[in-house]
């Protein structure tokens, strides 16, 4: 793919090959191949973020289907039929497609640069869970011209609609999202091996960046669920083509452990796409504020403990299922609990912020809105974690607007800073200063436009999911389209930039940004193919 | 950098703004007790989360705007305070507690489906939803009324489009209901806002709910879990009368049960059960097999044509009164009467070039449908 | 290091709470089993607590 935008490898440093890296030293293949067969961490990481953008502009498309649907009352554009494809593929793409391998990207880019390790621990192993990633996605996408269409069951897939009432091509849904979680798995292994066994003499578990240590607990959580998710696919596999009865009650089966399932997976899912979003912004917010992260252990624990915290709550989609009385309280009481370490995150942050010496480069304002709308996400999320209320919220616009807040001012917003941040060191070149806030200012605007207004839908009464609406929800309809399209088109601006600070731009020097201060920043800009072959002696800095 | 924060303090005023100034923007209060405690609730925490912006984001972009370096401003050096960490996470631990007692409170009382007076039997159907009075012999479904044009945008939008059944839910005010939800195929989930009961219908589950209505009216909802294609279009609408009228219409409603129910000893004519088979199809069949029998393969079939159906009448018989396991088609055997049955058979065998001349008397089905029940 | 420090260094965690020293002592001290162990536990005492709770407020 456009092999023309990536940053020309620089001429390897030093000459010293590190033991067990596989190809230093050999003649490397040229061309597509090179993409192919490449073990190194920086292609791979850059490989993981082309195919996310790719996959983000894909999923964008299919909102925007839906967007332009729901213009208006009535149906203009698309079938009932088609608009429950687009809503099921957008959601399976950006979730799976397009966030997550976006911060596995960013952390084969950044995690062996941070610790100062040559590479990732298991090179051949990563470059595999690479490539599954095309040939899954390329498997779902064909879905949508099968006979029957694709997936219309909604990204959660529940029992029965996913099984009985299916489309045929669900046996290859669930077939690309086996392949996507086994990427996912081998991925997290990699990632954790790499951390505790790489890093730079001296570095310590707590002298790690807090990227670093988001990823090493997002990795064990996907070690923990993938394996769920692969488990009720697995059922629904059995259901369809097998003649079994997991989640089919006219065969004893029981539909709701169909959700347990899922939930189990889906709640630290949730906390998959956010924590290391966290890492990021924790590492731009002390830097541009030249000061030291505020609470250092406590933003460790904090996360560890949302982390076990993320597998007591699943229920909480749920409460509407019919469950004992026990066990909404149980779920309503740990979902609440949850807020405790999250606020502490952001408490930290602002804490950062105050009396630093504040300057707003382009990734700060990506981490200052993340800041800002990730918890306006948190607070609806709060505000459905009373489960009387939620009787009134649950499937409604008001959740929609919740986790789009959490993952698209949220989770990408903290890429799209993390992507900013990194530039220099990827391209040698600062991102377009004009250009990059022209594309901040455009999304801030569009992504509240477009998902503030679906709070009042929600609440006035619109279920998710439907293609067609009753007339009082009309205005509300109409300015998250108008937002959802400027923001969508906003996202070429960034495109833009990307290319243009591959091209040229002004030189970034090895410390690209004045007051930070992790390993990565100890290479040169563009970071030359291979780092760290003799490691660092890591100092005792500041955490 | 002045210009910019001004940007985003106006948006969040130009966002946040119509939130107090209008009420249809926001949750119900609703016309039950427990509606009215769901409001309050909502509102309460609503308004601990906006005191938590106010000071959170106060100091964060006051923060932004005092310690600006253009300003000259001087980074300190601090990075733990074990007083302020303590703190903030102890109050929000307090507004939790807080917040939960009222929660719990209320949550109790939504599942006290004790000392119901009337059983409402709600069962959902990929598209609509079928209402069983308990005990009083009176059943009906209740289909989505908006035309098709209205939908198609050949035809203006009418007031309540979308939120408009041929037959509403009749419920009396002042008496407690118990609602017991259940699905014939997948999950479908019952939503009126007014009423507060949002639950979902599972297939193998009957869940329960209650509502006690304070106020005649007449109140709209939807289905609010993606049950397929025409999700979007099976609305709930309740009709709650006072009690004497309430009465009034059971009495009305079981005499036409029963009248119906002395139809089906006689024989019935041709032209008489197409006529009655093509109103059953239209509110029944056609949401999947579509207005002129073509279907949606391979999900629904076609049965324009089918000739593996036309053939064998027997098979056609049983596949209405039993469903066919293991795929989208229901079995109608508790859904339909014997008339509807015997006249959707017949309609369905004699439509659209389907000419087979067949005609299904009701007393047939009636007996086989009881020779299954031995 | 006592069980009592590593109980009260979990239980800090659990709140998202921690001094700059303790955490130091932690990790220079501390084995890692230790308060995985400890962590654990602790999660499924904080579980049963909290089911507890749940029990009671349901009656």
């Amino acid at each position: 793919m456009a092999s023309h935008l990536l940053p020309k490898p620089t001429p390897q440093h030093s000459t010293a090959t590190a033991g067990g890296m596989a190809e230093a030293g050999h003649a490397r293949p040229r061309g597509l191949l090179r993409w192919l067969t490449t073990t190194n961490h920086k292609e791979i990481g850059t490989l993981y973020l082309l195919f996310s953008l790719t996959m983000f502009f894909i999923g964008g498309i299919f909102a925007l289907v839906v967007r332009a649907e729901l213009f208006q009352p009535g149906l203009q554009l698309v079938q009932p039929e088609f608009f429950n494809q687009m809503t099921t593929m957008h959601g399976l793409i950006m979730v799976f497609g397009a966030i997550m391998p976006a911060f596995v990207g960013l952390a084969n880019w950044m995690v062996p640069l941070q610790i100062g390790a040559p590479d990732m621990a298991l090179p051949r192993l990563n470059n595999f869970s690479f490539w599954l990633l095309p040939i899954g996605f390329t498997l779902l996408l064909s879905t949508l011209l099968m006979p029957g269409g694709g997936p219309n069951f909604g990204w959660t897939f529940y029992a029965p609609l996913s099984t009985i009432y299916a489309p045929p091509s669900t046996t290859f849904f669930i077939l690309s999202i086996h392949i996507a979680g086994i990427s996912s798995i081998l991925g997290a292994i990699n990632i954790i091996a790499t951390i505790l066994n790489l890093r730079a003499p001296g570095m310590r578990l707590m002298d790690m960046p807090l990227f670093v240590w988001t990823w090493l607990i997002t990795a064990f959580l996907l070690i923990a669920v993938m394996p769920v998710l692969a488990g009720v696919v697995t059922m629904m596999l059995m259901d369809i083509n097998f003649g079994t009865s997991f989640f089919n009650a006219a065969g004893g089966g029981d539909p709701v452990l169909f959700q347990h399932l899922f939930w189990f997976f889906g709640h630290p899912e949730v906390y998959i796409m956010i924590l290391p979003a966290f890492g990021i912004v924790s590492a731009i917010i002390p830097t541009f504020a030249r000061k030291r992260l505020f609470g250092y252990p406590s933003m460790v624990y904090a996360t560890a403990a949302i982390a076990l915290l993320s597998f007591l709550v699943w229920a909480h989609h749920m409460f509407l299922v019919g469950l004992p009385l026990v066990a909404e309280i149980f779920f309503m009481y740990t979902t609440m609990l949850i807020a405790v370490p999250t606020g502490v995150k952001i408490f930290n942050w602002i804490a950062t912020l105050y009396r630093g010496s504040i300057t707003f480069d382009p990734p700060m304002l990506f981490a200052l809105a993340f800041v800002v709308q990730f918890t306006i996400g948190g607070f609806s999320g709060l505000m459905l974690a009373i489960a009387p209320a939620d009787f009134q919220y649950h499937d409604t616009y008001f959740v929609v607007a919740h986790f789009h807040y959490v993952l698209v001012p949220g989770a990408l917003f903290a890429i799209l800073a993390g992507a900013y941040y990194w530039l220099p060191k990827w391209t040698g070149h600062y991102p377009n200063v004009k250009l990059s806030q022209w594309h901040f200012w455009l999304s801030v605007v569009g992504v509240n436009l477009t998902f503030f207004p679906m709070h009042f839908s929600g609440l006035a009464g619109m279920p998710r999911r439907i293609p067609d609406y009753a007339l009082q929800f009309a205005d509300f309809n109409m300015v998250s389209t108008l937002g959802s399209f400027m923001f969508g088109f906003s996202q070429l601006v960034f495109v833009l930039v990307v290319i243009k600070c591959v091209r040229g731009g002004e030189k970034a020097p090895a410390k690209a940004w004045e007051g930070a201060e992790d390993l990565e920043w100890s290479v040169p800009s563009p970071a030359p193919l291979h780092t760290f072959e003799t490691p660092p002696t890591f100092k005792h800095q500041s955490h | 950098m002045r210009t910019s924060f001004v940007w985003v303090v106006g948006l969040i005023i130009a966002l946040v703004a119509p939130l107090a100034m209008a009420n249809p923007w926001n949750m119900p209060r609703g016309v039950t007790d427990v509606s009215g405690e769901i409001f309050s609730l909502h509102m309460i925490i609503f308004w601990i989360c906006v005191a938590i912006v106010v000071v959170v984001f106060g100091v964060m972009f006051y923060a932004l705007f005092r310690f600006r370096r253009s300003k000259g401003a001087e980074a300190a050096n601090f990075h733990e305070n074990t007083t302020v960490e303590v703190l903030w996470t102890v109050i929000p631990m307090l507004i939790l507690i807080a917040m939960a007692v009222p929660a719990t409170a209320t949550l109790k009382q939504m599942y006290d489906v004790s000392d119901a007076e009337l059983d409402v039997m709600i069962t959902g159907q990929q598209w609509r939803w079928r209402y069983e009075y308990l005990g009083e012999d009176v059943a009906f479904t209740s289909n989505l009324s908006t035309p098709r044009t209205q939908i198609s945008g050949e035809e203006a939008k009418g007031e309540n489009y979308l939120l408009e059944v041929d037959e509403p839910l009749v419920l009396p005010v002042n008496r407690k209901v118990r609602f017991l939800l259940t699905s014939d195929d997948v999950i479908h989930s019952w939503w009126v806002p007014d009423l507060a009961v949002k639950q979902d219908a599972i297939p193998g589950f009957v869940n329960e709910n209650w509502v006690r209505i304070n106020e005649p009216g007449i109140y709209r909802g939807q289905c609010a879990e993606l049950c397929g294609i025409d999700h979007g279009f099976m609305p709930i609408v309740v009709e709650a009368m006072e009690e004497e009228a309430f009465d009034t219409w059971m009495e009305e409603r079981k005499a036409a049960a029963e009248q119906e129910a002395m139809g089906v000893g006689r024989e019935w004519e041709f032209a008489e059960l197409m006529e009655r088979g093509e109103s059953v199809y239209g509110s029944i069949c056609a949401s999947c097999h579509q207005a002129e029998g073509q279907g949606a393969p391979p999900t629904f079939p076609a049965l324009a044509g089918n000739q593996a159906l036309l053939d064998e009448p027997e098979r056609h018989i049983s596949t209405v009164i039993d469903g066919v396991s293991g795929a989208a088609m229901p079995a109608f055997r508790n859904t339909l009467n014997a008339v509807e049955i015997a006249a959707v058979i017949t309609y369905e065998r004699n439509a659209w070039g389907n000419e087979t001349g067949d005609s299904m008397q009701p007393s047939e089905i009636a007996e086989r449908i009881a020779d299954q029940g031995e | 290091m006592g069980l009592w420090k590593v109980v009260k260094s979990v239980l800090a965690a659990f709140l998202g709470v921690q001094k700059e020293g303790r955490r130091r002592e932690d990790f220079e001290s501390g084995k890692p089993a230790n308060f995985i162990i400890v962590g654990v536990i602790m999660t499924l005492m904080l579980v049963v607590l909290v089911a507890a709770v749940a029990t009671l407020a349901a009656r």
